[in-house]
């Protein structure tokens, strides 16, 4: 039982992290291969603020989402000049860099150390302590992170990222300044991703650089394009897939350390066979 | 210590370079960014490591072989997974998470056969042979890296230019379709660019395997770094990938020299998106 | 009255003069005509006014006030224009009715994403594509549309535009009798309500059918200009279409 509430902390983690990456990749049609930095700054900010501040928890989300607001804008600002594979390649390279001050601005970050002792969040008293009520939370954010891109997919901003992704040029002369909903959608799903960062950080109470690098932001992608691109409820599928994988293996008796290799392999091969095969995923809206 | 940071550039260099010729090589036939080619290098260093080690052949055997094995899988992933996307008209964007598939299973597979310890391809745990240049010192390998990176540059250069197949590769480059249309095999060719590139790749691992050591990891970074060089110097374009890659072997030892040397991968990613924002088609292309 | 100008508008390609020094002014409520052999400018032209490519050098001028030497595509609307393109470019994996939806809806941001569905802008959409019988198709992918129905879908965006001036490149091309009567009818219409059309077309009959005036491109410039039926009994003309 413990366990399983373990495996639903994670499964809410990526679900965020999926939906968030999903309006900018599904909706947009950006290719954006950088997550894990905005995953990394928020697990960050709240590593840093609760333990050497002693920061409270959700004020520390708040700041998490501002930061990474404040960095996606610069990125997305450079970004926002590329187009399509182009677009990747650039991606990459933030990611790149930011996972280098992750691991070389040690006075902030301490390095490959990393920071330890995260404590778990706080409010009004209420200490919580047991994984069953960070559950609570995890899920509360979750909850709040599907809604919100739920609400934003309906609007009539939604329908115009779309309109983007299909042709970008086109929907301009139509009186639209693209540039400024590409930006705005970007910061949006890297604000929404440093919450994630921040429940990641103060569950596992233990945030190092190595968590938040290039590969991760592929996985990311890989669960998204599986569950189906330009579907809130394909990134929820991915997301679980993603949680429920190593169990499988883990279960048909692979060892410890070869499972994670193994995952790795099974995500390429998926990608290979979805462009093949499959480009929409499972209930995706969109082909890349 | 001026001259040796001199010298680890143009080693450096003479590495990227190599990643550079097969990936511009590959994009100018395909139009595509083939993120899988990084890999190929771990796949010829660590088949090296294999039949040079593990199972102890003859170490020129095996470089010949680690060669040959990167060509096909690389001729492999283009038969079974590129050419079949090509031919259903796949965006740029497909096959570039086709090949970032391809990356991320291939290197996952070294890890699990040959576990992510860091190894060496050299045979001698000794002293390397040591050179003096201008003030500046490398080693044997260092030096092997050096003469066949401008060896093999030259080749495909004198290929490119004079042969019959070079020629039909740049008719390729310019237009396949209408490449196709004047009755070039275009799959073939294109086949055979993949097995040639993969191949120089492959070499490039080995030869970092005996300079430096492998680790499964090995394939995204040199990729990136080929990546960088291929931009920065001119998407497509061999010689510009060549001049991108000494141009960022430079800029890395020369950046780290002033600033510590950890941050390396941050000044060539800077590097590759100011070339993105100001330059994208690179320092040859028009 | 006038309402485009341009003056000495050029655009260069790798040398290549795609339309040099032009000038020309569009009568405002007229149907316009441009014809030219392949490779004459006429679409580099409307891309050039319509913020696609960037102008080399000259000005446009709209309806006498605004003198313009750049035009940004998203500019391009508020100035009362809008257009349908060559190569067809409607949004693929969108439905029949957002396509049109899209270009009903708030523009700025802030606004956008604030905004849920509006019974108004439904009732403009169903009017548009009833006026190009897709009403039907509304749930639809533009997709799965046959190339015919596509052209109409993208003349219903330009419509709910509700703009003053639009440039149809090639709407007929391809296209069935049925569906070129449709198209004429709404072009007549439009004109009706003193809109100005700017008409790229190869089709010489529809041209005479349809234009007030007529322009003839040839290597980036005009070569001729005039009522239908004088131009196109020019031997410059003939000559300009022959030769090709």
């Amino acid at each position: 039982m413990e366990y399983l509430i373990h495996l639903a902390i994670l499964f809410a983690i990526y679900a965020i992290l999926g939906i968030s990456l999903n309006l900018v990749v599904g909706y947009t049609g950006l290719l954006s291969i950088t997550h894990a930095a905005f995953y990394g700054i928020g697990a960050y900010a709240t590593a840093i603020l609760l333990t050497y501040f002693g920061v409270n928890f959700f004020i520390s989300v708040v700041l998490g989402i501002i930061i990474a607001v404040v960095i996606s804008f610069l990125i997305g600002l450079v970004l926002s000049k590329f187009s399509g594979d182009y677009y990747a390649l650039g991606s990459f390279g933030f990611n790149i860099i930011i996972f280098s001050i992750f691991l070389n601005w040690r006075g902030l970050t301490n390095g490959a150390l990393g920071i330890a002792g995260i404590p778990k969040p706080e409010i009004f008293g209420v200490h919580f302590f047991s994984n069953t009520m960070f559950l609570i939370i995890a899920f509360i954010f979750l909850a709040v992170v599907y809604l919100a891109a739920r609400f934003i997919v309906r609007s009539s901003f939604g329908r115009v990222l779309k309109a983007i992704r299909e042709d970008e040029k086109t929907i301009q002369v139509f009186g639209y300044n693209a540039l400024y909903y590409k930006l705005a959608i970007f910061v949006i799903s890297a604000g929404m991703a440093a919450v994630s960062g921040s429940l990641f950080a103060s569950y596992i109470t233990y945030v190092d650089p190595s968590t938040f690098n290039l590969m991760e932001s592929v996985f990311i992608l890989v669960i998204i394009i599986l569950g189906g691109l330009a579907n809130l409820r394909g990134s929820i599928l991915g997301a679980l897939f993603l949680v429920l994988l190593p169990e499988i293996l883990r279960f048909v008796g692979l060892p410890f350390d070869i499972a994670a290799q193994m995952r790795q392999v099974i995500y390429g091969i998926i990608i290979i066979l979805l462009m093949l095969y499959r480009p929409q995923g499972l209930i995706g809206e969109y082909k890349l | 210590m001026f001259s040796q940071l001199i010298l680890n550039s143009i080693i450096a260099g003479a590495i990227y370079t190599l990643v550079a010729l097969g990936f511009n090589l590959i994009y100018g036939a395909t139009k595509f960014f083939n993120l899988a080619h990084g890999v190929l290098a771990a796949v010829g260093g660590y088949s090296v490591f294999f039949f040079g080690k593990t199972l102890g052949w003859n170490i020129y055997f095996a470089t010949a072989l680690g060669i040959i094995f990167a060509g096909l899988l690389g001729y492999g992933l283009d038969k079974f997974v590129y050419l079949p996307l090509r031919r259903r008209k796949a965006s740029k964007m497909i096959l570039l998470v086709a090949s970032l598939g391809a990356l991320t299973a291939i290197q996952a597979i070294i890890a699990i056969l040959f576990t992510s310890q860091f190894r060496t391809l050299s045979q001698n745990t000794g002293a390397q042979k040591i050179y003096e240049v201008f003030g500046g010192v490398i080693t044997e390998t260092q030096l092997v890296i050096l003469i066949t990176g401008i060896a093999i540059m030259t080749v495909l250069a004198l290929i490119l230019k004079y042969t019959m197949f070079g020629k039909t590769i740049k008719a390729i480059s310019d237009d396949e379709e209408v490449a196709r249309i004047v009755g070039i095999n275009t799959d073939k060719i294109i086949g055979y660019v993949f097995f040639i590139g993969s191949a120089i790749a492959g070499l490039a691992g080995i030869l970092v395997g005996f300079d430096t050591g492998i680790q499964p990891t090995i394939g995204l970074g040199l990729l990136l770094k080929g990546v960088i060089a291929s931009i920065v110097g001119g998407i497509g374009n061999v010689y510009g990938g060549v001049i991108g890659a000494f141009l960022l072997g430079f800029v890395e030892n020369f950046g780290i020299w002033k600033i510590s040397g950890e941050w390396k991968d941050a000044i060539a990613f800077a590097l590759l998106i100011i070339f993105l924002i100001f330059r994208p088609r690179g320092i040859m292309n028009k | 009255m006038t309402i485009i100008e341009t003056k000495k508008l050029k655009k260069k390609f790798d040398g290549v003069k795609a339309v040099n020094d032009l000038s020309f002014k569009i009568e405002k409520g007229k149907i316009s005509g441009i014809i030219g052999p392949n490779g004459s400018g006429k679409t580099t032209l409307i891309n050039l006014l319509t913020g696609i490519i960037p102008i080399d050098s000259g000005t446009v001028i709209i309806e006498g006030t605004e003198k313009l030497v750049k035009i940004k595509p998203s500019q391009v609307s508020f100035y009362g224009i809008t257009r349908t393109f060559q190569d067809v470019r409607i949004f693929e994996q969108m439905t029949v009715l957002d396509n049109i939806l899209v270009v009903l809806t708030e523009r700025q941001v802030l606004k956008a994403l604030f905004e849920r569905h509006k019974d108004y802008y439904l009732k403009h959409a169903e009017e548009v594509l009833r006026k190009v019988d897709l009403w039907d198709k509304k749930t639809q992918l533009a997709a799965t549309l046959s190339y015919g129905q596509r052209k109409l879908l993208e003349i219903g965006r330009a419509l709910a535009m509700k703009a003053e001036i639009y440039f149809f490149d090639e709407p007929f091309a391809g296209l069935f009798p049925e569906m070129v009567k449709i198209i004429s009818n709404i072009m007549k219409e439009l004109k009706r309500s003193n809109k100005s059309i700017i008409l790229i077309e190869h089709n010489i009959g529809l041209i005479r059918q349809l234009s007030d005036y007529v322009f003839v491109m040839d290597e980036g410039e005009i070569l001729a200009e005039g009522v239908p039926e004088e131009v196109l009994r020019k031997k410059e003309v003939i000559e300009a279409y022959l030769g090709d």
